[in-house]
């Protein structure tokens, strides 16, 4: 019974010596969006691991389905995508191990390695999924890939998520949420307790209230965090969801943020402000860290922190649902795939005059081919419209054996010589 | 071969061909679409001639490479490539559904692009509707309610009426055709097969290049010369061909040229256009939607594996099937892994399998013959 969530207690062991080693190396005032998300971080793993151990059953969910949805269980929801990345920045080799045992497994080299990770922990046995979870979005890789997890004998509950942002779609994609919760439930052995779910989206509700405050605060110049948010709100996204941490981390975030923009303080001494329209790089936490010391360049937002959906209404059982729906239709990434860039690209242009950017960078994810045609037409819209270069760079977030760190660090330090 | 220089099989090999420029020129449109989710059956009742859109014979990427990210399947670029070098300038209107990402993301570049082009004035309408990833009864409700919302959309766009009568007769029309296409393959399946697996793609290709009712002749006529043929006598391994799509010969030629022929496919331009029927009588709009949304799936399907290796192992025994080829053009991620589950679901069976990737341009000729010579010497 103790061994069903190996790899959550390798994350728990790597990020609390991260935290004590931060805690203890680092300057009191200094990396504080590390810390308070490290710390937060621990306690999410400390309590999933002691659910686990108590025998609660571990429902594996894909990221486009928001972990607050499976709050009307008491579960252990671990996220397909989240483990596999927050492994890759957090250890040593990364998730290259898992990678490679089910690349040899026939899983395809150009497929995305968020999923590649946990598909190789489960060859590995590491993992005993009682259920996994996904919608048919937002990409090729998640119902290519999927399908391998009812191979290997772990019931599979798919919704169906429309690709186009209508009001039909959402209610017909609520009606698919209720549907997938009811099979997930007769899975597990218990019924969806409604009154849970909703106390979890109003916790979510809060946080996306901080962090709305925190995109208006991080207007201004100078950037009043870290670029380390990024990635810690991905994280936070995927591992805090409907949690007290997540409000504890952006409680803190936003009030740090507050006090240094009256202080008109940051902890860069920026030069350039960078937009990423798309992620920054999980194989490598300490990127930012390169960016804000050495480049001296704030990265102001990613597709994690400038896509902010509504909160969801919980005063009736159906509006709560019809708003699941639309959260989950207007998530980071799901909402840009399910979409066309007719809207995406003056969206973002918007965003960019607003923030007061000096460039963009986009990571071109090997797996995210729903991404396709975007980098160049942004990166000649933004030209055109604004004069603002656009620098892309061909990576795997999540395997540095793709573009090495030493790649990605050369292009933006060459990049950022055409700038200044 | 029976059907060696057949003129009627050259029409696969270019995009353009007579029978379109004389659809045309009588006022009639032809509408480009990708892919095998689109209702034919109701372009062809509007009155429009479906074209799908390929790539067949074109070997030059660099211009789709500007606009789309390298990760894009090399099928797709070529086809964006074609089409900024105005390769699709005939059409009069384009349809897509979310089909695959890189077909998505094409599709919005021929209306930002290809069809923007400085000194291109012609406007061409895009339509775009959202299939269902899964087959459920709520799935099913959906995509027919996306079938009459483009109907509509057709109607307004090209000033047509779509009646029940001309979608009828649209049914007839193209189960016609699909029986025609069946009865061809089961001459391609007997134990001396009448036809090469060469030329049952270029009927394939054919077959979606030109109006229903003139290849509906070609297959009767086609048909006639294959059954009165002798059929294919030398001893060669049978194979299945399996994957992301090909729509041209060279990769086809490379397996039959190496000692094999390709007695039956799971492949885009292939047999699962033609398995099953429009059911007649009721709602023919209902009946078209599906036949379409139940068909035998694609890989884009997410929860239909089964009923896709279940058609596998079944065309195995009826066609004596000794080895299956099962492909993937590079970034295919869709085919790719439908494919990891075939091979370790055809291994299990002892089914001899050989798993390749290869890009739609076909340029390392030399490695991929030493990989299906291998294989083929390795079949008993
Ligand atoms: S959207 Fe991109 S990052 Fe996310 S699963 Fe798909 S390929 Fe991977
Ligand atoms: S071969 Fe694969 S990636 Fe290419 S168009 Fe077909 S399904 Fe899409």
């Amino acid at each position: 019974m103790k061994e069903r969530v190996i790899p959550y207690k390798m994350l728990l062991e790597v990020v609390s010596n991260s935290y004590e080693l931060v805690w203890r190396i680092v300057p009191e005032h200094e990396m504080q969006v590390l810390k308070m998300g490290l710390k937060n971080l621990e306690k999410c793993l400390i309590d999933n691991i002691q659910k686990a151990e108590e025998g609660l059953p571990i429902i594996g969910y894909h990221f486009a389905c928001p972990a607050e949805f499976l709050h009307c269980f008491d579960c252990v929801p671990i996220c397909i995508e989240g483990t596999s990345y927050l492994l890759a920045a957090l250890l040593p080799n990364g998730s290259e191990k898992y990678y490679d045992l089910i690349t040899h497994w026939g899983h395809p080299y150009h497929t995305c390695s968020s999923q590649k990770g946990v598909m190789g922990m489960v060859l590995d046995d590491l993992f005993k999924f009682d259920v996994i979870t996904t919608p048919t979005a937002p990409c090729d890789n998640t119902y290519a890939s999927y399908p391998f997890f009812k191979y290997k004998d772990i019931p599979l509950v798919i919704t169906d998520m429309p690709f186009i942002h209508e009001e039909k779609s959402y209610e017909f994609y609520a009606e698919q949420i209720k549907i997938g919760l009811s099979e997930i439930g007769k899975i597990i052995g218990q019924e969806p307790d409604f009154d849970k779910m909703k106390k979890s989206l109003e916790i979510e509700n809060q946080s996306l209230k901080l962090e709305l405050e925190l995109f208006e605060l991080k207007k201004a110049i100078p950037c009043p965090l870290e670029s380390m948010i990024n990635p810690m709100s991905a994280a936070a996204a995927v591992f805090m969801a409907g949690r007290p941490e997540k409000v504890d981390f952006y409680e803190n975030m936003l009030a740090l943020a507050k006090k240094r923009y009256k202080k008109k303080e940051s902890p860069i001494e920026e030069q350039i402000r960078s937009i990423w329209p798309y992620m920054t790089i999980f194989f490598d936490l300490a990127l930012c860290e390169w960016l804000d010391r050495e480049i001296k360049m704030s990265v102001l937002l990613d597709i994690f922190t400038y896509n902010l959906y509504n909160p969801v209404d919980t005063s009736s059982e159906d509006k709560m649902f019809n708003d699941m729906a639309r959260k989950a239709m207007n998530f980071p990434m799901i909402k840009q795939s399910i979409e066309f860039y007719d809207d995406f690209i003056p969206e973002f242009i918007n965003i960019t005059k607003e923030f007061k950017a000096d460039c963009g960078i986009f990571t071109s994810h090997l797996g995210c081919k729903q991404f396709g045609s975007i980098p160049q037409l942004l990166r000649e819209a933004l030209r055109d419209e604004l004069g603002i270069p656009l620098l892309i760079i061909d990576i795997d977030v999540g395997d540095k054996r793709f573009a090495s760190i030493k790649t990605v660090k050369d292009k933006i330090r060459m990049f950022t010589k055409t700038l200044l | 071969m029976s059907l060696q220089n057949d003129p009627f099989l050259n029409i696969s090999n270019s995009i353009n061909n007579q029978y379109i420029k004389e659809w045309q020129a009588s006022k009639k449109k032809v509408i480009g679409y990708y892919c095998t989710y689109i209702p034919e059956e109701l372009l062809y009742a509007a009155n429009l001639l479906p074209f799908r859109i390929r790539a067949t014979g074109h070997e030059k990427t660099e211009l789709g490479d500007i606009l789309m990210v390298r990760f894009t399947c090399s099928f797709v670029r070529a086809s964006l490539d074609l089409a900024l070098r105005g390769g699709f300038d005939f059409l009069d209107g384009y349809l897509i559904c979310n089909s695959c990402d890189h077909t998505r993301r094409m599709f919005e570049i021929f209306n930002m692009k290809v069809f923007n082009r400085e000194g291109f004035n012609k406007k061409v309408p895009r339509f775009y509707f959202s299939v269902p990833h899964i087959i459920s009864e709520e799935g099913f409700s959906w995509y027919w309610q996306e079938i009459i919302e483009l109907k509509e959309e057709l109607e307004t766009v090209y000033n047509v009426d779509i009646t029940d009568n001309s979608l009828e007769n649209s049914i007839k029309v193209h189960n016609e055709n699909r029986k025609l296409l069946r009865e061809i393959h089961r001459l391609r399946i007997l134990e001396n097969p009448k036809l090469s697996g060469a030329e049952a793609l270029q009927i394939s290709v054919a077959n979606s290049s030109i109006p229903k009712d003139i290849i509906n002749q070609e297959l009767h006529r086609i048909n006639y010369k294959l059954k009165e043929s002798e059929g294919i006598k030398d001893l060669r391994k049978r194979i299945m061909l399996v994957g992301s799509i090909i729509d041209d010969l060279k990769f086809v030629n490379l397996i039959e040229n190496s000692g094999a022929l390709i007695v039956s496919d799971f492949l885009c331009f292939g047999t699962r256009n033609f398995l099953d029927d429009v059911q007649i009588g009721g709602n023919p709009l209902e009946q078209i939607s599906k036949r379409v949304y139940h068909r035998l799936s694609c890989p884009r399907m997410m929860d239909d594996h089964e009923r896709r290796l279940k058609f596998l192992k079944d065309e195995i025994k009826t066609a004596k099937i000794d080895g299956v080829i099962l492909q993937r053009i590079n970034n295919c991620d869709l085919h790719g892994c439908d494919n990891m589950l075939f091979e370790h679901e055809l291994k299990e069976l002892e089914i001899p399998v050989l798993n390749i990737d290869r890009e739609y341009i076909q340029a390392d000729t030399t490695r991929l013959q030493t990989r299906i010579e291998a294989f083929l010497e390795m079949i008993k």
